[in-house]
C-alpha cells in the first residue's frame, strides 16, 4: 500500500500546478536574469507551473507562451481555493471513508495533532532507538563528499549577526 | 544547578501565593521572585538545555514513534549532521528523526533533537528541500527559541501555578514536569512569528553553507502554500506557523543569498533513491 502511494506521489510532483503571478514579471527564455525576455506578464496572470530550477520556475502562461519566471513571484492556488476532499498522503494512508456518508474515520495509524501531543506520554525506548541512527561529524562529511556538496562561507543576514 | 534554583524560586512563589493573610507583603515578594526566576532561566546551561530537549523529544516520540526504516533514519541524520557542522554549535549531540505520522510538520527541541514527519518527507522533491527544512529547525536550536519561550511562559504562569504546585508533595518533580509541559505545549501552540521568520532566513544560509541549492526551503514553502489549509495533514502546522505565502514574502529579502547559491546541487536523485528504498 505504501509503496504504491509513493510511486504515485513522486511523479505527481512534476505535474502542472496552477499558480498566479504576484507582480509584473518577465517571462525568460531560460532560467537566468540575463536571458532573453519572451514576454512581460502582468500581475495576477494565471500560469501553470511545470518545473523548478534554482530560483526559477518554468511556466506555461494563459495563451500558451512558455518560459521561466522568478519562483518567488508565484503563488499557488491551494490557499483559499479548496481542493476536493482531504488531499494527499494522509487520506491515502490514514483515513477511510465509511458507507455513503463520506464520514472520515482514522484507521489505527497514530499521528500528530494537538490533542495527541497534549496527551503524549514519554517514550524512552524510541528516544534510545534514535541514538542508534546518529551520524558522526566525520561520517556526515563523507556523506556530503559523496553528494559533491562543498561547504561554503555564507554570512547570516546582518540583523541576526548579534 | 540552575534549574534547581528555578525550582526553588517557583516553590518560594508557591508558598507566598498560598498565604492570603500576608497578601500585600507577598505581592512584592512574588514579583521579586518572578524576576529572579527569569534571571535564573536565562542562565540555563548547555547540560540542562540538552536534558530539557531530551524530555521534550521523548514526549514527541510518545505521540508518534520513529518511522520503521533504518535507511531513511540514517539518511536524514547524515543530511542534518552535515548542516549542523556548518553552524556555531557544531558539537551539540545533534539527532534527527523521521516520525511515523501522516501529517506534515517538523519540530526542534532544545539541545539538538530534530524531527520531521513522514508526511512532510513524502512531499519533498530533493535533498536540498530536506536540507532547507532541517536547517530551519537547526536555527531554532541555535537561537534557543524554544528555551526562551519556555522561560517566558514560566514567568507568566508563575502566579497561577503557585497554589496547585504547593499542593503536591514532590515539588521538584512537579516543577520539572511543569517545564516539560510548557515545552511540549509549544508544539501545539507554536513560537512567535518573528522566531519562525528568523529561522527561515538562517535556514537558507545554513543550507547554502552546506553546499545545497539555497532554494530548497522556499520550494517546500511553495509546496505547502499550494495545499488546502483545511487539509487535516497541515492543520497543526498552519496553526503554529505564519502562512506559507507570508513566509515566502519575507524571504524575498534573502534573494541575493538565494540567487548566489541557487546553482548548488539539489540531489533529487539521491533523495528519490533513498525515499523509494523504503520497505
Amino acid at each position: 500500500m505504501r509503496i504504491a502511494a509513493l510511486v504515485l506521489l513522486f511523479p505527481a510532483l512534476a505535474f502542472a500546478e496552477p499558480a498566479t503571478l504576484i507582480r509584473t514579471t518577465e517571462l525568460k527564455q531560460s532560467p537566468a536574469s540575463d536571458a532573453a525576455t519572451v514576454a512581460t506578464l502582468a500581475e495576477t496572470t494565471k500560469v501553470d507551473a511545470l518545473e523548478r530550477k534554482g530560483g526559477w520556475t518554468r511556466v506555461r502562461a494563459e495563451g500558451g507562451a512558455e518560459g521561466w519566471v522568478r519562483m518567488l513571484a508565484l503563488r499557488y492556488a491551494g490557499a483559499g481555493e479548496a481542493k476536493q476532499g482531504d488531499a494527499g498522503i494522509s487520506q491515502i494512508l490514514n483515513v477511510a471513508r465509511t458507507g455513503t456518508s463520506g464520514a472520515q474515520v482514522t484507521t489505527g495509524v497514530r499521528g500528530l495533532d494537538a490533542e495527541q501531543l497534549a496527551n503524549a506520554k514519554p517514550n524512552a525506548a524510541e528516544l534510545k532507538k534514535m541514538e542508534r541512527y546518529a551520524a558522526s561529524r566525520d561520517g556526515a562529511e563523507g556523506f556530503a563528499a559523496k553528494g559533491k556538496l562543498s561547504a561554503q562561507q555564507v554570512d547570516y543576514p546582518r540583523e541576526d549577526g548579534r | 544547578m540552575n534549574r534547581l534554583r528555578v525550582l526553588a524560586m517557583c516553590t518560594l512563589c508557591a508558598l507566598c501565593a498560598a498565604l492570603p493573610a500576608q497578601a500585600q507583603f507577598n505581592i512584592n515578594r512574588l514579583l521579586d521572585s518572578a524576576r529572579n526566576v527569569g534571571k535564573a532561566t536565562q542562565e540555563i546551561g548547555e547540560k540542562e538545555e540538552i536534558e530539557i530537549g531530551q524530555d521534550m523529544a521523548s514526549r514527541l516520540l510518545g505521540a508518534a514513534p520513529l518511522m520503521a526504516n533504518d535507511g531513511v533514519q540514517r539518511y536524514v541524520n547524515s543530511v542534518g549532521r552535515w548542516l549542523a557542522s556548518q553552524t556555531e554549535r557544531p558539537d551539540l549531540p545533534w539527532r534527527f528523526g523521521v516520525l511515523e505520522a501522516p501529517q506534515l510538520n517538523a519540530f526542534a527541541t532544545p539541545g539538538g533533537h530534530i524531527f520531521i514527519t513522514r508526511g512532510l518527507l513524502e512531499r519533498m522533491k530533493s535533498e536540498a528541500e530536506l536540507a532547507g527544512v532541517l536547517a530551519h529547525e537547526i536555527s531554532h536550536v541555535l537561537k534557543k527559541h524554544h528555551l526562551k519561550a519556555i522561560q517566558k511562559g514560566a514567568q507568566m504562569e508563575l502566579a497561577g501555578a503557585a497554589v496547585s504546585m504547593l499542593a503536591r508533595q514532590d515539588r521538584n518533580a512537579v516543577s520539572r514536569e511543569k517545564l516539560l509541559t510548557a515545552g511540549t505545549e509549544l508544539f501545539s501552540r507554536g513560537l512567535d512569528k518573528s522566531d519562525e521568520l528568523e529561522a527561515d532566513r538562517l535556514g537558507v544560509v545554513i543550507a547554502a553553507r552546506g553546499g545545497y541549492d539555497a532554494y530548497g526551503l522556499p520550494s517546500v514553502l511553495q509546496t505547502l502554500q499550494a495545499m488546502n489549509p483545511e487539509d487535516s495533514g497541515v492543520a497543526l502546522m498552519f496553526k503554529t506557523h505564519p502562512a506559507p505565502a507570508e513566509r515566502l514574502d519575507a524571504l524575498e529579502r534573502m534573494q541575493p543569498t538565494l540567487d548566489a547559491y541557487a546553482g548548488q546541487p539539489q540531489l533529487a536523485e539521491r533523495f528519490a533513491a533513498t525515499a523509494r528504498a523504503r520497505r
